[in-house]
């Protein structure tokens, strides 16, 4: 488990705790940075959007959904590993899980953020969003509980305060930990934010048990989060998205780019935080099993899509099949399907599991693909409806390609804001992988 | 309680509305269609529809409640052109409605497909499942320059940026038709009473419009016309508008 | 009067704490910095009560999202797509949201409840707890048993002992 031999407990609590403590200069340049990225790439050309109407994005009458909408799709399918992998796990008590858990919920709990501000950028009236809540109004109006759409309202709300609280209570112990490492002001915010942990057996005992059920509870909804967002697709009848194996291929795409991602961020987490005590080859290399396996399923399921395509035979999906497979953006389902389902196989070697450097390529390559398999998804079945009348095409314009940057910017700021105010790693559990201390030993 | 209970009844069975007045229907008739775009500019004369310019045209942005779509048939020389005049087919069955997570599209009482333009948040959900395409959506707000904005239908209100609309059959006018039924004592709107912009300006009178839950009411009757069919019909839509067309074997 | 005892060894912490709970101190806590299974044992904790509140909450949750679901719809009638405005499908989806998102709250609930946390006022702790010490502290103790508890403290290897005011 460990690469450079078995840590202290105090010694655990030093690495981890320094990397919130310890603040340098690099670390605001970088955080600078990105806040000036998300800002001018993110927000300036939304509040532009805002002021002119969503025409400002490449959208037309032929394909009314576009960029916003796949990477909404792309974020909440980054945010499926992390709270579904860490439950699974905790379930299934895979040691391996302890040290990159934290940051794996995080990410979930940053890119579902990321997915929901693109919802916002989305709308057409942004400033009417809370219609699609049910809140009590003098007209006696509610939402539709029939749509696709309040599905997903209910299905993002939900995700979101279950992983919040998940992540939160994970980390009431270590909050306890900061609050006894600092003085003054953080001092008092975390013993606040401690609820006052003191680490009695009462305490740890309800924790775990609590713990326990909220996992139980995550893995069936990140399950559904992502069926009801493929729903929004697949209950339409539109060529393309009407397919009734689109919620377990877009659960196991989510999964797949989840998984991914987590090895980008482990591996910037050795790199930039000096993690590399507690995040070893053992993780890198169960990671790099599960992204095989889930890149065959993903295979499976998109050879799969074609077939049932071809072999139900209605003009209209052939149409837009080929479409997809020949048209316009050709090119980009052939990358996708390079990078998602050709280079992983390189994983099969263990030389390339067990090296950082080609996982980080082959993680990045395979959410680059993935980001383009919801594109390709959005954009090439609107433009290929039914009546020829209305075939055309979609590009995305400086607007939406601007703001896709800045999504990332958004993502990699709330990520480094994180880092500084929660322990990355879990301080209580990765002192459980440890051996107990011995008198004798 | 009872009265719950059969209310609760009632609402779990879909088809209920049957019972209602009206059932607003319209047929085209495409070997009188002539192409001409008489009602593609009538309704947008009506509809205070948005000019879009010629850049915003060329996006494929412009606002057509209804347009003209031309298909060839054969191959050239004996080649032939058809045309199909496509606005929102008033679905029964509305894919639309049920995307909308606000209720902003729905079904009233007079089997038409409404669009309440203050309650669209513009998900744009409704455009993707319409199969007809025939919904539009305001990317910008526009404007109209003086003095055409003298021009603008005072029953009929403009649309901001954010918002999905879509062909109604010209609910103003069925609305002012039930208004003076009601003034006489009429419980229903005469036959022919309520023509919408496109009909009323079709020079071929390739269009008709009316009730047909009257059976008396010449739309009714043309809807039993042998060439009649309607547009993608397998997908169980059921329109409310008919289209007839001899098809030549 | 509360007596701390701080070990450095699990085994210590454990023979320690075993010893005083037979002998009678059952004013008890146990302070360690990860969760041991063992401690829980000792303080006789099974079956954690928070499992309660789970299943109160999943259940309150699937009727009252399947509730407001229906009760929304018919407070405003608004047909669509020929559905039947009590559609139960698209309903048990949304019933399947609320069942969790009330587990979870609930399960919250339950976790404060049964824990006693929030407790911000200050209780007999050593921050070294929190670090690599497990702690025995001996609550409520009567004037004469105090020299007993801490006699088993430190025979069972405790490398520091403490006298702390209990505040009531
Ligand atoms: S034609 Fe389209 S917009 Fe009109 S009712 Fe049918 S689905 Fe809705
Ligand atoms: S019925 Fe009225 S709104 Fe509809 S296309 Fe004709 S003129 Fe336009």
């Amino acid at each position: 488990m460990f690469d450079h031999g078995q840590p202290s407990y105090a010694e655990v609590n030093k690495d981890i705790l320094s990397t919130m403590l310890e603040t340098g200069p690099k670390y605001w340049m970088l955080l600078g940075m990105t806040m000036s990225v998300a800002g001018i790439c993110f927000f300036m050309p939304w509040i532009y959007q805002l002021f002119v109407g969503v025409g400002a994005a490449g959208m037309n009458h032929n394909a009314v959904w576009g960029s916003y909408l796949s990477n909404f799709i792309f974020w909440i399918g980054l945010s499926h590993s992390g709270t579904l992998l860490s439950a699974v796990l905790h379930i299934t008590n895979s040691p391996w899980r302890k040290s990159i858990y934290r940051s794996a919920e995080a990410m979930t709990l940053f890119s579902l953020m990321t997915a929901t501000l693109f919802v916002m950028v989305h709308l057409g009236r942004v400033w009417f969003v809370h219609w699609s809540f049910p809140i009590p109004n003098q007209m006696g109006l509610w939402p539709n509980f029939r749509s696709p759409l309040m599905f997903d309202v209910m299905a993002i709300t939900t995700y979101l305060t279950a992983s919040s609280i998940f992540i939160y209570m994970g980390s009431v112990p270590d909050f306890a930990a900061v609050r006894d490492a600092s003085t003054g002001l953080r001092r008092r915010l975390y013993t606040i934010f401690s609820f006052g942990w003191r680490g009695t057996a009462r305490e740890w005992h309800t924790l775990g048990w609590a713990y326990t059920f909220f996992a139980v509870f995550v893995i069936p909804l990140a399950v559904s989060v992502h069926s009801i967002v493929s729903w929004d697709f697949a209950l339409s009848a539109v060529p393309g998205f009407h397919h009734t194996i689109f919620a377990p291929y877009f659960v196991c795409g989510a999964i797949y780019s989840g998984t991914a991602g987590i090895v980008t961020v482990m591996y910037c987490l050795r790199k930039f935080l000096g993690f590399e005590r507690y995040i070893g080859q053992v993780h890198l290399d169960s990671l790099g099993k599960l992204l095989i396996t889930l890149s065959l399923i993903w295979s499976y399921i998109n050879i799969l899509e074609l077939f049932t395509t071809w072999f139900g035979g209605t003009s209209f999906e052939l149409e837009a099949l080929s479409f997809r497979l020949t048209g316009f953006y050709a090119p980009l389902y052939w990358e996708m399907l390079i990078f998602c389902a050709f280079v992983p196989l390189l994983m099969l070697f263990k030389k390339i599991r067990w090296s950082w450097n080609k996982m980080l390529l082959i993680s990045i390559l395979i959410n680059i693909g993935m980001l383009t398999e919801r594109f390709i998804i959005v954009a090439t079945s609107q433009p290929r409806k039914f009546l020829p009348d209305s075939f055309g095409y979609y590009v995305p314009s400086w607007i939406e390609i601007s703001i896709s940057v800045g999504s990332f910017a958004i993502f990699v700021t709330l990520f480094l804001i994180f880092i500084k105010w929660v322990p990355a790693i879990s301080i209580y559990e990765v002192k459980e992988t440890l051996k107990p201390l011995r008198r004798n030993v | 309680m009872s009265t719950f209970v059969e209310k609760l009844r009632q609402y779990s069975k879909p088809g209920y509305y049957d019972e209602f007045d009206y059932h607003w229907t319209m047929t085209i008739d495409l070997d009188r269609c002539t192409g001409c775009e008489a009602c593609v500019v009538a309704c947008q004369a009506e509809n205070n529809l948005p000019i879009v310019g010629e850049e915003r045209f060329a996006q494929s942005r412009e606002i057509k409640w209804i347009r003209i779509e031309r298909y060839w048939e054969g191959e050239y020389p004996n080649i032939k052109m058809g045309f199909i005049p496509m606005l929102c087919q008033h679905c029964d069955d509305a894919p639309c409605e049920t995307a909308c997570p606000v209720y902003a599209t729905y079904h009233n009482q007079d089997g038409l497909n409404t669009q309440i333009y203050n309650r669209c948040i513009g998900t744009r959900t409704c455009a993707v499942y319409c199969p007809y395409e025939v919904r539009y959506f305001n990317w910008f707000t526009y404007t109209w320059d003086e003095p055409l904005e003298q021009q603008l239908n005072p029953d009929v209100s403009v649309r901001e940026k954010g918002v999905m609309e879509k062909c109604t059959f010209c609910i103003q006018r069925i609305r002012i038709a039930k208004d003076n039924a009601k003034d006489d004592d009429r419980r229903r709107v005469r036959d022919g009473e309520v023509v919408p912009a496109c009909v009323q300006s079709c020079p071929t009178e390739a269009m008709l419009f009316g009730n047909s839950k009257d059976p008396e009411a010449k739309v009714s009757k043309m809807m039993k016309n042998t060439r009649g069919y309607t547009v993608l019909e397998e997908l169980n839509t059921t329109p409310s508008i008919v289209y007839l067309k001899k098809v030549h074997a | 009067m509360a007596i701390l005892g701080s070990f450095a060894f699990e085994e210590d912490f454990l023979g320690a704490a075993r010893k005083l709970k037979s002998s009678g101190f059952d004013k008890l806590s146990l302070l360690s910095p990860l969760p041991l299974e063992e401690a829980q044992e000792i303080m006789g904790l099974e079956k954690s009560p928070v499992r309660h509140f789970s299943l109160a909450g999943a259940i309150f949750g699937a009727i009252a999202g399947f509730a407001m679901a229906v009760a929304t719809s018919l407070v405003f009638i608004l047909p669509t797509g020929g559905r039947a405005i009590i559609t139960v499908p698209p309903f048990l989806i949304i019933t399947y949201e609320m069942t969790i998102l009330f587990g979870v709250l609930f399960t919250l609930l339950g976790f404060h409840f049964v824990s006693g946390l929030p407790a911000w006022r200050d209780k007999p702790y050593l921050t070294s707890a929190g670090i690599d010490r497990f702690v025995v502290i001996v609550e409520g103790a009567a004037a004469d048993q105090v020299a007993r508890a801490e006699a088993i403290i430190r025979d069972a290897g405790a490398d520091e002992i403490r006298h702390v005011e209990e505040d009531q």
